[in-house]
């Protein structure tokens, strides 16, 4: 499916199907919800990582269906490339009303980049300045764990990770997904 | 020929436990000595912000429903400071230097500490409120309409609102319930903003 049809895609169901809430309510709960795990993990911001991913898993198990649901796409993507140009244009859009950029793909089209250019979790956001939380906290790591969730119930394996964040004074935030593999279907045993 | 206009000289925010939370201070110009100072020392500055909160005492029983304080007090021929109250009890204020700045007569602009290093947005909006500064200089020393001062305090206002968007800003510990201490605000970006609405104001600039 070309990128642009996936883009008309995207609008159209924005457009009709989507409850619409306030921004700030996400804003503010997301906001809450990190910094409420910094506090009851004392700062140690890997582990906040970790719990966040978890939370975006549980989270993207349960979204894919939806997201099946409201595209209306029975069609399988063909391609990796292609699935990325429905996360980007169609996901995205639809629950965060976003469409990061995806660039950086690597030769074997196994790994690439989106490149959020706004992030509404992070509007308002100022990281604390412990020395620590700019190196070590991704604030939106929820999103990772969200599409390793949801491909992994469409039978994708990936990997993915920030690699930088403007709230770490990055020019760009930037999340690296990688394929590590498709999932067969786990046939029953034959007897022969 | 020159003549001086008023500038912003510090701008106070504090908390509902009497505490301070911010204080920025601005460099007024100094003809003597052709640069730019401030005209206080920052324990000076923090005196005269002290000394505003029984001023503010006082007005809130006959408070107006705005929470626009208007002047507090003059201090000075130079310094006047003005405060602005919202419901929650913060308070903020803003102190300003009646010949802070030099406007050319000749109206080659204003010379303003911020006019390089504020980029090129405050600088062009500097010089477009340079003529509605001139026109009200004549009036120096006459004070300043509350008008003036509204845009500094609303533009304080939404910087602060989005200080209290930012999830790692705990209110509670600026200013816990109880009554007593509170810490400063140590936000980089709220400072950028104190520093931008102090650098960017004059009279006459209505939107900051």
């Amino acid at each position: 499916m070309a990128a642009s049809k996936a883009s008309r895609i995207g609008e159209e169901i924005w457009k009709t199907r989507i409850d619409k809430v306030n921004a700030e309510l996400v804003t503010l709960t997301y906001g809450t919800i990190v910094a409420q795990l910094c506090k009851d993990f004392e700062d140690d911001y890997p582990e906040v990582n970790r719990q966040l991913d978890k939370m975006g898993y549980n989270i993207g198990l349960r979204l894919i269906e939806d997201y099946l649901a409201k595209s209306n796409t029975m069609k399988r993507c063909s391609n990796f490339r292609e699935t990325a140009d429905m996360i980007s244009r169609v996901g995205f859009k639809i629950f965060l009303n976003i469409t990061p950029q995806v660039t950086n793909w690597t030769a074997d089209n196994n790994s690439f980049s989106l490149v959020f250019d706004e992030n509404p979790f992070a509007d308002f956001v100022e990281l604390p300045d412990d020395g620590r939380a700019q190196n070590e906290l991704w604030y939106s790591n929820i999103l990772c764990g969200v599409l390793r969730g949801a491909l992994e119930m469409v039978q994708m394996q990936v990997e993915a990770h920030f690699i930088s964040d403007v709230l770490k004074g990055n020019d760009t935030t930037e999340m690296r997904v990688t394929l590590i593999r498709y999932i067969d279907d786990e046939l029953p045993p034959e007897d022969d | 020929m020159s003549a001086a206009i008023p500038s912003v000289a510090c701008l106070g925010v504090i908390g509902r436990n009497n505490n301070p939370l911010h204080i920025s201070i601005f460099p007024s110009y100094d003809p003597t000595a052709n640069a730019f100072t401030p005209i206080r020392n920052p324990l000076q500055f923090s005196l005269l912000l002290s000394s505003t909160i029984d001023v503010f005492d006082l007005r809130s029983k006959t408070s107006t429903a705005s929470g626009d304080f208007g002047l507090l007090h003059a201090i000075d021929d130079r310094l006047a400071a003005y405060g602005f109250e919202t419901n929650t009890g913060v308070r903020m204020v803003c102190i300003v230097d009646m010949r802070g700045r030099r406007v050319e007569a000749g109206g080659s602009g204003v010379a303003g500490p911020g006019g390089g290093a504020a980029g090129a947005s405050t600088a062009s909006s500097t010089s477009a409120s340079a003529a509605a500064a001139r026109s009200s200089v004549g009036s120096v020393g006459a004070g300043l309409r509350d008008s003036e001062i509204k845009p500094v305090f609303r533009a304080m206002q939404s910087a602060y609102v989005r200080l209290l968007q930012n999830p790692f800003y705990d209110p509670d510990e600026h200013a816990p319930l109880g009554g007593k201490g509170g810490r400063r605000i140590t936000s980089k970006k709220f400072g950028d903003d104190m520093k931008r609405i102090g650098e960017a104001w004059t009279p006459g600039v209505t939107n900051l």
